[in-house]
């Protein structure tokens, strides 16, 4: 019997959330679903581009120090805690892996997890 | 450890903050007052608020979340108890804002204010030198006496805020009211725009309300150009739309703007309740009176406030109803709103005359194919 698990280094952006950028680089995440709007910093945006599902958490540091200065020593935990808090508001989820009973890998699919839609 | 709330103790909205309106008068008569409130010359006096009633409000406020209060007017500091007042307010440890016109600020009310929790006071100043000032405000020498309550806010070791409300007359004195109010010691400066309410819509008609494309240009000016000439922190107060992203996120400048319509609630003079002053000159936002009516029945039940929450902010209409700032600009001013149309939903004015004129920005706008109907 198989199973999806989500693979929590590759993170995916939800394919319905709107990214509005601004002329500061400054960009508003809207939530069609929910009516949510939510502020990203150009590195929220420089970050939100690459959660394509194929980009790995260490990819996306990678960039970042290649393409940013002054990039802290915690940037692999802000980074987490960010898609972390991402995920929580239903704006991103995880790359999933379908695995057989005894774990092994068979296929890849994309899947954003369904959240309750808020009622206000 | 884990602490869990009673939530038998909570309202699903608590009542955060109560704007009390403390006096029916007022010792200056500004031309572009919302309120509206009589002039108090020396030697008559109007009713201000009782008070047995702000004792009992306050007590009836606790249990349904009350954290803070904010005394305005007319103008607050004339209320002829505000020293039981403020000394309550201290020993209730509710946070204090207040709105004043500075002249009653004197070294021994200021200590009181400074010895309540996290205080907060707000001076206004309408233009940088006595002329433009009093001309606004109606009242010959009232500019330096206001400067006088503004130092001794500053002595006292608070950081006021300057409020200046931007007209006609006085657009051209914006820069110079900030290097008076850095000379000052103050925290801050806010730029009110004029509403057309009350006396307000008399300011519009003769002419010194300032047109949509100067309003959206002088905010761009402020955001972008004399915020960085200073270290005061400046708010222009039109709505979050206009505002920079990296104001409203990073600075609690969007913080500042917003008013909390669903927690907060007014208290006239006359004890009222009411949505906030609005009910000084709109009737239907009065909602009951604190001599006969519990808090709590008015805020549970009052059918404005169950609509408010019901319909906030997917009801809003016009481009309100299709920006992307809805849920926390919450309309910018539902009682302006409702008083201008009637209509709680209505467009914010500003807004609609922005988007009308093509000059909304279009980033904060729903994309059409994103938009559900309301």
């Amino acid at each position: 019997m198989s199973r999806l698990v989500p693979d929590k280094n590759k993170p995916v952006a939800n394919p319905i959330v709107v990214l509005r950028e601004e002329f500061d680089d400054w960009a508003v995440l809207f939530d069609p679903d929910t009516g949510n709007a939510f502020g990203l910093s150009p590195v929220g945006v420089f970050i939100w581009k690459r959660l394509d599902g194929s980009h790995t958490i260490e990819n996306i540091i990678k960039e970042l120090l290649q393409n940013c200065e002054d990039v802290p020593q915690e940037a692999e935990a802000h980074l987490k805690d960010f898609i972390q808090s991402l995920v929580e508001q239903g704006l991103a989820g995880y790359e999933t892996q379908k695995t057989l009973g005894g774990g092994e890998k068979t296929s890849k699919t994309k899947k954003i997890q369904k959240r309750e839609k808020q009622t206000r | 450890m884990n602490v869990t709330k009673d939530k038998s103790e909570k309202t699903d909205y608590p009542l955060n903050t109560i704007y009390f309106y403390l006096t029916g008068g007022c010792n200056l008569r500004c031309r572009h007052c919302w309120i509206e409130p009589k002039y108090q010359e020396r030697g008559r006096s109007f009713p201000a608020l009782d008070l047995d009633l702000f004792r009992s409000i306050i007590e009836q406020a606790k249990p349904l979340g009350l954290s803070s209060v904010k005394l305005t007017g007319g103008e607050p500091l004339l209320h002829p108890q505000i020293k039981e007042i403020l000394e309550l307010i201290r020993a209730q440890d509710l946070s204090l804002s207040i709105e004043t016109n500075g002249l009653l600020c004197t070294p021994e009310l200021v200590l009181k204010i400074a010895n309540c929790k996290n205080p907060f006071v707000a001076v206004s100043l309408d233009g940088a030198e006595a002329k433009t000032h009093e001309w606004v405000r109606g009242v010959d020498g009232c500019f330096e006496d206001t400067l006088n309550g503004i130092r001794n806010l500053v002595k006292a070791g608070l950081r006021p805020q300057i409020i200046m409300t931007i007209m006609g007359r006085n657009k051209d004195q914006m820069e110079a009211v900030v290097r008076l109010a850095e000379s000052l010691g103050v925290g801050s400066a806010k730029f009110n725009i004029l509403q057309s309410i009350a006396r307000g819509k008399g300011m519009y008609e003769g002419g010194e309300a300032l047109p949509i494309e100067e309003l959206i240009s002088l905010g761009n000016w402020v955001e972008n150009v004399l915020s960085a000439s200073t270290h005061l922190r400046l708010y222009y107060s039109q709505p979050m739309a206009f505002l920079p992203l990296g104001k409203i996120f990073t600075d609690n400048g969007g913080e500042s703007l917003i008013c909390r319509i669903l927690n907060i609630l007014g208290v006239l003079s006359d004890g009222s309740y009411a949505l906030c002053g609005i009910g000084e000159t709109v009737p239907e936002l009065v909602f009951g009176h604190s001599a006969t009516d519990r808090l709590e029945d008015v805020w549970n039940n009052t059918p404005v406030y169950l609509e408010l929450r019901e319909g906030i902010p997917h009801r809003f209409e016009g481009v309100c109803g299709k920006c992307l700032m809805r849920g926390s600009c919450l309309g910018s001013c539902v009682a302006q709103n409702y008083s201008r149309s009637k209509n709680f939903w209505a467009g914010n004015w500003f807004c609609e005359e922005a988007y009308q004129h093509g000059l909304f920005p279009e980033t904060r706008i729903i994309p059409k194919n994103r938009r559900t109907p309301s």
